[in-house]
């Protein structure tokens, strides 16, 4: 109970993991909230590329479709996309970790070789072929995420089990005769969960923009907003270098990206230094 | 020495087998048939048959990898399904541009990230340094296209100062006004891809500086009485690069293929944006040479960053 408490006393002072955990909710809640309230932007209106005003709060685009509303369905794919690629990656990863950091032997070896070379995979690249062939679904282009960022986790998982399964608590437990999934999912996984934890959120950021750049390159869901759905279409009008520009229609999806992003990171960050003694300053 | 980079050159001829297998299979997984982009509705059934023959295509999976293998060890990457050349004179007419975008890539990572990444851990926790460490959060994190569309609109919208898109002004000329066009095409592409890597530089070679000054042999060096110059110079900088060395020839090696974004937004004609054409041409054989190029790519990034590593440390013993 006392780590516990010491992790909370350092989290709360961590400047940047509270604007980091504070910007998180905003997201979540918008993205969680908002659609019930916004109905989702669809077909066409007849006030084409409106700048902000006091009726769009953030402009229209070339459909005449308020872009506030389009950020907001937006930040719902995101959050979607990023915790269902969490969640496979985990699924994936987490296991393959435990057993190349706790078992020795060739399996050990195997898996890490496996690491070795999915690490170095041009994945922008294959995630394109991938997308292009499952078809474009949002579903399945968080499915593709999550299958391909695992070996970051596995190796994160890996890496600090090595450090637990070398600890006396798991000798005793050994000893103990426990089974091996019980010593591994209980005493090792828990123990071990810190930088686990730390690194999935670090997916979570990542996958927003892996999704960002597929739908931005048009292998994205054509039936739901995402920001970089809409980046491709005002892309597509040549909106960043048109005359008047309709600065809005570009500047504000890539603004969410960014900030999503930023504050995924801020949170990771924060909690691997508070979780980690030796960050505590 | 010998024994080390035989093992080395092992491992990476097995990533290179691996990836560009797991790209045979998986091109061939696509739904549907490249060579109905081929052919018009008036071609008889046998001719579109021939075709299928023709390209090898007809013959079970298995049989169609065994042939591929085989004519790559001599060589031969086929033949590109659109653009009916071979794909090595393809591909050989992308490399180039993506080499170039990546020198200048690393151009600006190498002088002004680790410039910078000096200049704040020899100004920790002062203003400087705070404000370098926001914009360097800000850069990690930042989507790469936002950056294109932002440089987009201040160089060629605003002040059109800067071309919109592509390599070079057509029709392509010579001698130095050429090379001119292509330096002024060659500036925005160059720094939004070089942002993601330029904030990790700075931030890898801050941290790492900030380490190596509390270590002994500083003290030691400052005590032989050196000055701070000839320590900076001598032992801490060489040091401190090793982190940034690692992480630079890591991302410069992926990023031949990973520059696909940035490569579609300025139209620059390399293989990030071939890869992209391809998949939407199902051009098997110009897929599966560019996965080939970027799996070499990083192999010999990957392998050149441990031999610089081991040159900026003397500690580490190759093949150990």
């Amino acid at each position: 109970m006392k780590e516990r408490k010491g992790f909370l006393y350092y989290f709360v002072r961590n400047r940047n993991g509270m604007i980091g955990l504070i910007g998180v909710s905003i997201i979540v809640a918008i993205g969680l909230i908002g659609p019930i309230f916004i109905p989702k932007p669809d077909g066409y209106t007849a006030d084409i590329l409106i700048a902000p005003c006091a009726q769009h709060w953030l402009g229209t685009d070339n459909l005449g479709l308020d872009i506030f509303a389009e950020l907001v369905w937006g930040a719902r794919t995101s959050l979607y996309v990023s915790i269902l690629a969490m969640l496979i990656s985990g699924v994936i990863g987490i296991p393959l970790g435990l057993l190349c950091g706790y078992t020795r032997g060739w399996l050990s070896e195997v898996i890490d070789a496996l690491i070795d070379i999915f690490m170095t995979l041009p994945m922008l690249p294959l995630m394109i072929i991938v997308a292009a062939i499952m078809g474009t679904s949002i579903t399945n282009v968080a499915l593709i995420l999550g299958i391909f960022s695992w070996p970051q986790l596995a190796r994160v998982t890996k890496n600090s089990t090595l450090k637990i399964r070398e600890m006396p608590y798991i000798e005793a437990a050994n000893c103990l005769g426990l089974s091996k999934p019980r010593i591994l999912f209980k005493h090792v996984l828990l123990n071990a969960s810190g930088p686990v934890f730390v690194d999935m959120t670090l997916v979570m950021a990542s996958a927003v923009l892996t999704e960002a750049s597929l739908s931005f390159l048009g292998l994205g869901d054509p039936t739901t907003w995402s920001w970089g759905t809409i980046l491709k279409r005002a892309w597509g009008q040549n909106a960043v270098i048109s005359s008047p520009n309709p600065w809005w229609w570009w500047l504000m999806p890539s603004l969410c990206i960014v900030v999503y992003v930023v504050c995924f990171n801020l949170l990771g960050t924060a909690l691997n230094d508070c979780l980690n003694p030796k960050g505590r300053e | 020495m010998l024994r080390y980079l035989i093992r080395r050159i092992g491992r990476g001829i097995l990533t290179i087998f691996v990836s560009v297998t797991l790209v045979f299979f998986i091109v061939r997984a696509m739904p549907s048939n490249p060579v109905t982009l081929m052919i018009s509705p008036q071609m008889s059934e046998e001719a579109q048959q021939a075709l299928m023959v023709s390209y090898g295509l007809d013959k079970p999976k298995s049989v169609q990898y065994v042939l591929y293998m085989k004519e790559l060890l001599h060589g031969n990457l086929g033949t590109s399904f659109s653009k009916r050349i071979p794909v090595t004179e393809y591909l050989a007419e992308k490399l180039p541009w993506t080499l170039l975008l990546l020198a200048a890539v690393m151009v600006i990572v190498i002088f002004v990230g680790i410039g910078v990444g000096l200049f704040a851990a020899a100004h920790k926790g002062k203003l400087a340094d705070r404000l370098i460490n926001i914009v360097v959060t800000m850069g990690i994190s930042v989507f790469i296209p936002f950056m294109a569309f932002l440089l987009l609109y201040i160089f060629a919208f605003k002040l059109r100062i800067c071309p919109t898109g592509g390599a070079y002004t057509p029709p392509k000329g010579a001698g130095l006004s050429f090379y001119l066009d292509v330096g002024k095409h060659l500036i925005l592409p160059a720094v939004a891809l070089s942002i993601t890597n330029l904030a990790n530089a700075v931030l890898y070679t801050r941290n790492s500086m900030i380490d190596v000054l509390h270590e002994d042999y500083i003290r030691t060096a400052y005590s032989k009485g050196c000055d701070s110059k000839r320590v900076m110079k001598v032992h801490a900088i060489k040091n401190a690069l090793i982190p940034t060395v690692t992480v630079i020839g890591m991302q410069i090696g992926i990023m031949v293929g990973g520059a696909t974004v940035t490569e579609t937004v300025f139209s620059w004609p390399g293989i990030g944006r071939l890869v992209y054409d391809s998949v939407n041409a199902l051009d098997y054989p110009v897929l599966q040479g560019a996965f080939l190029v970027m799996a070499v790519a990083v192999v010999i990034m990957s392998l050149l960053t441990d031999l610089v590593v081991a040159w900026l440390d003397p500690r580490i013993k190759l093949g150990g």
